[in-house]
C-alpha cells in the first residue's frame, strides 16, 4: 500500500532571512533556548566563551561616532547540502537526512568536537557541563526534545520535533502540511517581530521561501545571497541583503 | 538528586525501589496518585498539547499571547496570531514569562515578619490568619487616611475593583512606573487633545502610531523598537515599514544615545541632551517658512503666523542641537515631501527639564504633514467599550512620591499596601522613600516573589502569576479601536498542593474578601472576580457589536459559547469602533523652548557625563532581573550579559585609560554612586555615558540578588516642568577607575570570527535600486 507520506516529493527545508529586517531583538535566541531546552547560559558560561545559542545574532559595527552604525545578522546552522561537519564524524552522529537537514543523532555522538572544528559558521556547541535547572524550572522543559548531557555536541536542528509533529498530525487527519502554519515553523521563525526570518519547503514552489528564492536569487537585480558561499557548501539559508541607500555595492563587514 | 539513565534502570529493576525513586526526585505526593482515566480534566491527555490564549503582563502594553500546555505544564509561549496589539509576535519578555511561572524563588505561602525588617526572616501562616491581621490593623486605624496603596499601573477590571476598594475604605492610591508615562501622556494631551475628546472616564487614552504604512518615520529619543510603550506592536509594524515590495520606509532618529532603534535607522542623528524639542521646532520652521506645510494646520500653529519663528532657523539654532544647518534642512525638506509622514518622541526626550516642551513641539510635527488621524500617522484611539472599566492609568510624578515621603515623616501613614509596584528599588536615592519606610508602622505585599519592596514588609500576601490568574485588558494605547483582553490560567496555581490555607491567590478575590471582613460594601456584580469578568463579557455580548475570534458577536446563539470564544481567541474587538470625532484642531506652537537645565555634577571636565540611563532590553525597569533567560539574554548593542556595564566613547576612554572590563565608578556629586564595568565602543557620544536599568537588587531570589547595580538610585530628583514627573536624563556623573578589573561577560566573541575571503561580507549591503 503507497501512503500519501510516499506518494509526493520530500520536502527540503530551508530558510531565507531578510538581513534589512532584523533589529537584533533576540526574541529569535530566547524562543530558541526555550523550545529546545538549552540550558541557561551562566555569567561563567560567557566568561569561558562557551554559551550555547543555536541561533545567535551577530553585531557589526560601521564607522564611528557621530556618524555610526550597527548592522544585526542572525546565524544558525546553515543545514548545508555539502555540509563539512558530515563527513569528519568518525560515528555517524552527524548526516543528512532526505528532507535536506543536517541532524545530529545524540546517542551516537561520542564528542570528538571534530564537526564543530570543521563548520564554518560556528554553529555547533559542545555541551562542556552536565545541564541544570533548578527544580521548578524543569517544569518548562519541552518533553518533545532530548536534553543534551554532558560531553554532547548540539546545534540548531530547524525544530525538527515541530516537522514531526505537524507530519504526524496532518497524516493523522489527511491534510496536506501548509506553507507558514504556525505548527510547522520554528520556534524563532514564529518569534521573530519583524519577519527577517521565513520558514518553508525548497521543494514546494508555492511556498514563501521558493517565491523568495526566486525572486531574490535567480534575478540579477535580487538581494538574495548565501553567507560564505565561497566555501562550496551550498547552505540551505538564503540571506536578503541589508538596504542603505547610502551605501556603494562594495562596502565591507 | 541526580540520576543517570542506567542507575535509574537499574533501580526500577525492583519493584519495591520504584516509590524510593519517586520520593528522592522531589515529586509531590499528590501528583503521583494513580487517576482514573474516566476523571481526567478533557484537556489533560498524556502526549497531547493544547494551546492557551492568554495575555503577557510583563511588556509595557499587554501583548495576546498563546501557551502552549502538556500534562498540565507551561511548556512554550508564542504570540497570539488574533490578539490586536501583536498580531502573532512577541518579544525576549514575553517568551520569559515561563520562568516566572516557574521560578524557584517564588512565594507559596503568606508570609509574617519575624525577625528585625529586611533581615528575611518569615514564618508561613495561613491565608485567614494573614487576612484577618490585615483587617485588625485596618480596623485600628485612627483614621483611613492612614492607609495607601502603590500599585503597577493597574487598569480594566482589576483597576476598578482596586479604585473601589480604596475609595470605600477611604486610602490613597499611587501609581508607580519607573520610566512613567506622566510627560509623554502629558505631551500627547497638550498635542491631540484639543477638544477634549481623548478621555475614557477620565484617562487620557494614548493615540496609536501607523508605522507600518508611513514613508517616512522621524523619531526623537523613543527607543520603540525595543522597550518603548508597545514594543512588540512597533517592532512589527516596523518590519512591515521596511518591505521592500511595499516602497521601503526611510526612517530618521534623533537621539542623545546610541539606542537599538537608533542602530535601526537609516540616519542616526546625535542631539545634546534635552535639545530634541529644539530640533523639532527648527524642522517646523523649515516647513512653514518654505511653504511645504499642510496651509490649514500652517494657520492654526503659528496664530495665523503670529508667531514668529525666525530664530528658530536652522542657522542659528544648530550648535545648540548639535545638528549641522544643512542637515536640518534636509531632514524638514524630506519629511515634507515623503508623506505619509510620522513624528514621534518620547524616552530620553521627555526626561528633560524641558521635556514636556520637548515631546509636544514633536507630536505637533504631525500637524504640518497632515498625519493626525491618518493612515500612517498618528491614529487617535476611541474610548474604553466599558462605561465603568477604565484603561491603565499612568504613574504618579515625582512631586506627588516626594509629598508621600513627606506624609509617611510626619507619621500620617500608617498602612502601606504595595502590589505589582518595587518602589524601593525604581525611586532615586535622592527622594528618601527607602529611609522613610523605615517609620511606617505595617507594610503589606502582595508580590509573589521577594522583590526589594517586598523583602522589606511586614506581611506578603502572594498574588498568582498571570498565567495562573484571570484578567481583562483594554490596552493603552489601543489598536486604533475598541477591543478587550482576555487573560485566563493556562494551568492551575503552582502551589495548589499547599492546600487552600496557603498557595497563592487573586489580588482581586484578596481584596474582596478584605472588604467582606472590613464590612464595606464594593457594589460590585460578583462576589469573585472571575464573576465580575463575565458580567464583563456579557456587557459586551448583550451590546451585540463587534467579533470573537472570527464571528461576529450576534451570531453567538447564547452567552456561555460567546465566552468560550473570548477566551479562545484571547479577545473582543470591534473594528468599527474608531475615534470618530472631528479630527483635533492644532495648538499653537511653544513659540520658545527653555534649555535645559542639569542636576549632579556642575563643573565642566573631561570626565564629566551626561548620564542617560536607558530600560534594557531584557530586564526592562528591572522587572524581568529574576529571570535567567533574560540575564542572558545579550544586550543588542553591547552583547554584554548578567551585569550592570557602563557605555563609554571608545576615543573618549582611551584618553581617560578607560579599557573594557575596569571597574569605574560613577558620581553624581551628591554621595551616591554606583560601580559598573567600562564598555568602550563608537556609537556613543564623547559627552554622555549609558548605563542599563535593570540590575542591582538587594533582594528577588538567586538570579538577581546582590548583581551589577541600579542607576535609578544616582539620578538627581530634577523634575521635567509642567508635570514634575522625574526628569530621569537630567543628571551630570563624574567616572573615576576604581583600579579594580572584571570580566564583563558577554556575547560577541564567544563563537570565532566567520572566515570571510577578501572581497566577501557577512552583511553585504544594497542601495537596493
Amino acid at each position: 500500500m503507497v501512503t500519501t507520506q510516499e506518494k509526493k516529493t520530500e520536502e527540503k527545508w530551508g530558510m531565507v532571512i531578510d538581513v534589512d529586517k532584523c533589529i537584533g531583538c533576540q526574541a529569535c535566541v530566547v524562543a530558541c533556548q526555550s523550545e529546545n531546552n538549552i540550558p541557561v547560559n551562566e555569567e561563567e558560561h560567557f566568561n569561558q566563551r562557551r554559551p550555547i545559542q543555536w541561533i545567535r545574532v551577530e553585531r557589526y559595527w560601521e564607522g564611528e561616532f557621530p556618524d555610526v552604525k550597527a548592522r544585526f545578522i542572525p546565524i544558525m546552522c546553515q543545514h548545508c547540502d555539502n555540509a563539512p561537519c558530515e563527513p569528519v564524524c568518525p560515528v555517524f552522529a552527524t548526516y543528512h537526512n532526505s528532507q535536506g537537514l543536517n541532524v545530529q543523532v545524540y546517542n551516537r555522538c561520542i564528542g570528538t568536537r571534530f564537526c564543530a572544528n570543521n563548520c564554518p559558521y560556528h554553529v555547533r556547541f559542545f555541551n562542556f557541563w552536565e545541564p541544570s535547572w533548578p527544580e521548578s524550572l524543569k517544569n518548562q522543559l519541552n518533553p518533545d526534545v532530548t536534553v543534551r548531557s554532558r560531553g554532547i555536541m548540539e546545534k540548531c536542528t530547524f525544530c525538527i520535533q515541530r516537522i514531526r509533529r505537524t507530519e504526524r498530525e496532518s497524516g493523522r487527519d489527511g491534510n496536506e502540511l501548509k506553507d507558514g502554519d504556525r505548527a510547522l515553523n520554528t520556534a524563532c521563525v514564529n518569534a521573530c517581530p519583524t519577519d527577517t526570518l521565513v520558514f518553508g519547503d525548497f521543494n514546494n514552489p508555492e511556498s514563501r521561501v521558493s517565491k523568495l528564492r526566486k525572486k531574490e536569487m535567480d534575478d540579477h537585480h535580487g538581494r538574495g545571497y548565501k553567507m560564505l558561499d565561497e566555501l562550496g557548501t551550498s547552505p540551505n539559508v538564503i540571506y536578503l541583503k541589508k538596504v542603505d541607500k547610502e551605501a556603494k555595492e562594495s562596502s565591507t563587514h | 538528586m541526580e540520576f543517570t539513565r542506567r542507575q535509574f534502570m537499574t533501580l526500577m529493576g525492583g519493584s519495591a525501589a520504584t516509590a524510593v525513586v519517586f520520593q528522592a526526585c522531589g515529586v509531590p505526593p499528590d501528583e503521583i496518585k494513580v487517576q482514573s482515566s474516566i476523571q481526567m480534566p478533557e484537556d489533560l491527555v498524556t502526549g497531547t498539547d493544547n494551546w492557551y490564549a492568554t495575555l503577557d503582563r510583563l511588556n509595557p502594553t499587554s501583548n495576546g499571547i498563546v501557551v502552549r500546555v502538556m500534562e498540565g505544564r507551561a511548556k512554550k509561549i508564542e504570540g497570539n496570531v488574533d490578539y490586536p496589539i501583536n498580531l502573532g509576535k512577541h518579544n525576549v519578555v514575553a517568551e520569559a514569562g515561563l520562568q516566572s511561572l516557574y521560578d524557584p524563588d517564588r512565594i507559596s505561602a503568606p508570609l509574617v515578619r519575624v525577625g528585625d525588617r529586611g533581615s528575611g526572616q518569615w514564618e508561613e501562616i495561613s491565608w485567614t490568619d494573614a487576612l484577618s491581621r490585615l483587617a485588625q490593623r485596618i480596623q485600628g486605624l485612627q483614621s483611613t487616611s492612614g492607609m495607601a496603596m502603590v500599585t503597577d499601573p493597574v487598569g480594566s477590571h482589576l483597576g476598578m475593583v482596586v479604585e473601589r476598594f480604596l475609595t470605600k475604605i477611604g486610602a490613597r492610591h499611587l501609581v508607580f512606573e519607573p520610566l512613567d508615562r506622566v510627560t509623554l501622556s502629558a505631551a500627547m494631551e497638550t498635542a491631540f487633545n484639543h477638544n477634549n475628546q481623548l478621555y475614557s472616564q477620565g484617562r487620557f487614552v494614548m493615540p496609536d502610531f501607523d508605522i507600518e504604512n508611513a514613508e517616512y518615520l522621524l523619531s526623537f529619543g523613543a527607543d520603540f523598537l525595543s522597550t518603548w510603550v508597545s514594543p512588540v506592536r512597533f517592532a512589527r509594524s516596523y518590519g512591515r515599514f521596511r518591505d521592500s515590495d511595499n516602497n521601503r520606509g526611510v526612517f530618521v532618529h534623533a537621539d542623545s544615545r546610541f539606542s537599538v532603534t537608533g542602530a535601526n535607522s537609516d540616519k542616526w542623528l546625535y542631539v545634546n541632551p534635552g535639545r530634541e524639542g529644539l530640533l523639532a521646532q527648527s524642522i517646523a520652521q523649515v516647513i512653514i517658512s518654505e511653504g511645504l506645510g499642510d496651509p490649514e494646520s500652517v494657520r492654526s500653529l503659528t496664530a495665523d503666523g503670529s508667531i514668529d519663528m525666525s530664530h528658530l532657523d536652522p542657522e542659528l539654532v544648530s550648535s545648540e542641537i548639535g545638528v549641522e544647518a544643512g542637515k536640518i534642512r534636509q531632514i524638514a525638506r524630506d519629511f515634507a515631501s515623503h508623506r505619509p509622514s510620522l513624528a514621534i518622541g518620547g524616552g530620553s526626550a521627555g526626561a528633560h527639564t524641558n521635556g514636556l516642551s520637548n515631546l509636544t513641539a514633536i507630536y505637533l510635527l504631525n500637524y504640518l504633514v497632515g498625519s493626525v488621524g491618518k493612515k500612517g500617522g498618528v491614529i487617535l484611539n476611541p474610548e474604553s467599550p466599558f462605561s465603568d472599566v477604565m484603561p491603565a492609568s499612568s504613574g504618579a510624578s515625582l512631586d506627588e512620591w516626594s509629598n508621600f515621603v513627606d506624609e509617611i515623616g510626619r507619621r500620617e501613614v500608617e498602612i502601606l499596601l504595595v502590589r505589582g509596584a518595587d518602589p524601593i528599588y525604581g525611586l532615586p536615592e535622592g527622594v528618601g522613600f527607602k529611609d522613610a519606610i523605615e517609620r511606617l508602622p505595617l507594610i503589606v505585599s502582595f508580590s509573589g516573589r521577594m522583590d526589594d519592596t517586598a523583602s522589606m514588609a511586614d506581611l506578603i500576601l502572594p498574588e498568582h502569576n498571570y498565567l495562573e490568574d484571570w484578567g481583562t485588558d483594554v490596552p493603552n494605547p489601543g489598536p486604533g479601536y475598541q477591543m478587550v483582553g482576555f487573560q485566563q490560567p493556562v494551568v492551575r496555581p503552582f502551589f495548589e498542593h499547599r492546600g487552600i490555607h496557603h498557595g497563592t491567590r487573586n489580588f482581586a478575590d484578596v481584596l474582596m474578601v478584605l472588604s467582606q471582613v472590613l464590612g464595606a460594601d464594593l457594589d460590585l456584580s460578583a462576589d469573585n472576580f472571575l464573576e465580575i469578568l463575565r458580567d464583563g463579557a456579557r456587557k459586551i455580548y448583550e451590546r451585540g457589536r463587534g467579533v470573537a475570534g472570527d464571528k461576529s458577536v450576534g451570531d453567538f446563539t447564547d452567552f456561555p459559547s460567546f465566552w468560550n470564544a473570548v477566551l479562545q481567541n484571547g479577545s473582543w474587538r470591534d473594528e468599527a469602533a474608531r475615534f470618530d470625532s472631528t479630527a483635533p484642531i492644532p495648538p499653537e506652537f511653544p513659540s520658545s523652548i527653555q534649555p535645559p537645565s542639569f542636576g549632579g555634577i556642575d563643573t565642566v571636565a573631561q570626565d564629566v557625563f551626561n548620564l542617560i540611563p536607558f530600560a534594557s532590553a531584557s530586564l526592562s525597569d528591572g522587572s524581568g532581573a529574576h529571570l535567567p533567560w533574560l540575564q542572558a539574554t545579550p544586550d543588542p548593542i553591547t552583547t554584554a550579559t548578567w551585569r550592570t556595564w557602563v557605555e563609554i566613547n571608545i576615543r573618549k576612554a582611551e584618553n581617560l585609560g578607560i579599557k573594557e572590563g575596569d571597574v569605574v565608578k560613577v558620581t553624581n556629586g551628591r554621595g551616591n554612586f554606583v560601580e559598573a564595568l567600562a564598555y568602550p565602543h563608537p556609537g556613543i557620544s564623547p559627552d554622555v555615558v549609558s548605563i542599563p536599568i535593570g540590575q542591582g537588587h538587594s533582594s528577588g531570589g538567586r538570579y538577581s540578588q546582590g548583581r551589577g547595580s541600579n542607576v535609578l538610585s544616582i539620578l538627581d530628583t530634577k523634575r521635567t516642568e509642567g508635570t514634575s514627573a522625574l526628569a530621569w536624563a537630567a543628571t551630570r556623573v563624574k567616572i573615576e577607575k576604581t583600579g579594580r578589573w572584571m570580566r564583563l561577560p558577554r556575547f560577541e566573541n564567544t563563537a570565532p570570527e566567520l572566515a570571510v575571503d577578501e572581497g566577501g561580507h557577512i552583511i553585504p549591503l544594497t542601495s537596493g535600486d
